[in-house]
């Protein structure tokens, strides 16, 4: 954090002009009048950052819903790889710490050719959130609204310029070659990111302790009627787990023409759903919804804490904004902290 | 950075097929490449333009010349699976998952529990422990399927048999009832006494004993159940889960049950973890 540096607001357009002739650049942008999405940028000043969190997250970008693994024929197999250098601009502080986490889970003991060569030819340029959404609750997971590392090129808002920190040899060659457009930071640029920060940290409107929540479970404290009476308010639309950034469950499918050319694919799959474990002979582990949603709880709060030391969960709150039913991460981490409470 | 593709399947010739029964059977395949693995690990089988499915290898590495999978006709991949016939290549990838804990079984009595096609992942298990006959004590085998025309692998068995196993077949109605527990029948009680019936007749010492248990996930749980309440330690009771799978490696999240995944945690567990972790 020593030697943050200072980049003027209006030569932001310029720098990311510049940037955009090398790979393509890909921002948040307002989908008709609605939803912000990440998509690649015609015009750079369509950029939209003041603005809520995108829809769906950015996990896309990186592990697309769609993706081709292999063209197959008689003849030959070849392995379909995406090697497009994106710079991807204004992600938020928490969808950063769940890419971060991401590259974690899938170069865990065995490495996913395709995740990290989107991956190796990715730079992210996150923005720290001043203006959290009613929904967020990153502050209390320390995935938001400012990151220590973990990133490129983080920037933070400060008025009329932007402070830059690079954490990464990628993030700080971006800036090397267009040193002239930064300057060093000064005390008292320091001092108004202090600012900014501890303003923002302060309009969260949510605490949520999941820390709380995870001992109450492992405490077996919650009995498998708390997943029966969650499951009846659960739509099993498999919104949550196709907004989460964190959640990366694919089903792989083949299909070809009858000639035997095709493709072999992998698509988002959610475990709200009925057949997600179902086996040959019509066997199904997990026939009843209240031990669906058990096990999406337990492998965000207890699977992800015992291999990564983090939660599954960066406190984006988008599943807050999509679940029907009203029993998102915040809402029943929240009932299961508070219920401990009111016992005792 | 080259990645090594941990989804690209590893082409296999198959050399062989026989049938077993009317819907099962048994394949043996060449991989191009040589292929080690060991006793309760699995491969994916795949076949382009249909789809993968988790098999596991009944054959042992160093004894058998190929790689043997024991497939039942039950869905789209093993439908395909079975029209095929010698000459043709399969893709295969792996081998996955952690093996039958044996070692720390040594000096001490073996039960092993098959139901149907159960027999299928410990046969090399089984091959081993008679290999390695001395450093054991007694063993036994208990196997049970619905129809006595269902019994496979009869030449080991044999072999198994002269080599000192004791087997325990059970193929008439008390098996029939031991493999129709679960099917939400409120009456399980009675039918697991039956189970016992059969768990009774080994020779062995059940206080210092291993089990290890496969077959159809409505059997593995009564069983083990009653091998528990028999005097066996939980952590000695062993037995290979199934799961739908994707990719093999930890990755698609179908095998993922309360903390664990099947195909890099598993498949092997012992009656303590499936307890721990509720996965029945």
């Amino acid at each position: 954090m020593k030697n943050s540096l200072i980049l003027d607001k209006n030569y932001l357009s310029y720098w990311l002009r510049q940037l955009r002739k090398k790979m393509s650049l890909i921002a948040p942008v307002r989908a008709g009048n609605t939803d912000i999405v990440f998509k690649t940028v015609e015009n750079i000043h369509e950029i939209e950052l003041d603005c809520p969190a995108s829809m769906p997250s950015p996990k896309g970008l990186l592990f697309p819903q769609k993706e081709d693994m292999f063209k197959f024929s008689k003849e030959e197999i070849n392995i379909v790889r995406d090697n497009t250098r994106r710079l991807i601009f204004g992600v938020r502080s928490c969808d950063m710490s769940a890419v971060a986490l991401l590259d974690k889970f899938f170069s865990k003991d065995f490495v996913d050719g395709y995740y990290m060569s989107r991956r190796e030819n990715t730079i992210f340029i996150s923005i720290v959130c001043n203006n959290p959404d009613p929904t967020c609750f990153c502050v209390g997971l320390g995935t938001g609204p400012f990151l220590k590392s973990g990133f490129d090129i983080q920037l933070t808002d400060i008025g009329d310029r932007y402070m830059v920190e690079t954490d990464s040899k990628e993030g700080a060659a971006l800036i090397k070659e267009y040193h002239y457009l930064f300057s060093k930071a000064k005390r008292s640029d320091y001092e108004d990111q202090y600012e900014t920060i501890l303003s923002s940290q302060t309009r969260f409107e949510k605490r949520i302790n999941l820390e709380n929540a995870r001992q109450k479970i492992l405490s077996e404290r919650i009995s498998d009627a708390f997943w029966e009476w969650v499951s009846k308010k659960c739509f099993e639309c498999g919104g949550c787990v196709y907004e989460c950034p964190l959640c990366a469950c694919f089903n792989v499918l083949d299909r070809c023409d009858s000639e035997g050319n095709g493709i072999r694919f992998r698509i988002w799959d959610t475990c709200m759903f009925k057949g997600f474990t179902k086996m040959a002979g019509n066997i199904c582990p997990a026939e009843k919804k209240g031990t669906r949603i058990k096990r999406w709880y337990f492998h965000k709060l207890i699977y992800y804490p015992e291999q990564f030391g983090k939660f599954g969960c960066v406190g984006c709150g988008r599943c807050t904004i999509t679940c029907p039913g009203r029993i998102d991460m915040a809402t029943i981490a929240h009932r299961i902290d508070i219920g401990n409470r009111r016992r005792r | 950075m080259k990645i090594k593709d941990i989804y690209l399947p590893l082409d296999a010739e198959i050399v062989e097929v026989t049938d077993m029964t009317p819907d099962i059977k048994l394949f043996k395949v060449k991989p191009e490449r040589q292929f080690q693995y060991k006793p309760g690990q699995f491969i994916m089988a795949s076949l382009w333009g249909k789809g993968e499915v988790p098999i596991s290898i009944t054959s042992t590495y160093g004894i058998h010349e190929y790689i043997e999978l024991c497939i039942r006709r039950t869905g789209y991949v093993t439908s395909a699976l079975h029209l095929l016939k010698p000459s043709i290549k399969i893709g295969i990838r792996g081998p996955f998952g952690n093996i039958f804990p044996i070692t720390n079984a040594r000096g001490k009595d073996i039960l092993f529990v098959a139901g149907g096609l159960g027999l299928a992942p410990l046969r090399p298990l089984i091959t081993q422990v008679m290999n390695e006959k001395k450093t054991f004590k007694r063993i036994a085998l208990i196997c049970g399927s619905r129809d006595p025309r269902e019994i496979l692998f009869k030449d080991d068995i044999d072999s198994w048999q002269k080599k000192g196993l004791q087997l325990i077949l059970g193929v008439r109605k008390g098996l029939q009832l031991l493999l129709t527990i679960g099917k939400k029948d409120k009456s399980l009680q009675g039918k697991v006494s039956l189970d016992k019936e059969y768990l009774n007749k080994p020779k062995i010492s059940f206080t210092n004993a291993y089990a290890f248990v496969c077959g159809p996930p409505i059997m593995i749980n009564p069983t083990m159940n009653t091998l528990s309440t028999m005097g066996m330690d939980a952590n000695n009771i062993f037995t290979s889960l199934e799961a739908h799978m994707k990719c093999g490696v930890g990755k698609c999240g179908h095998c993922y049950i309360d903390g664990k995944y099947v195909c890099t945690d598993g498949p092997v567990f012992s009656f303590a973890e499936i307890k721990k972790y509720g996965f029945y």
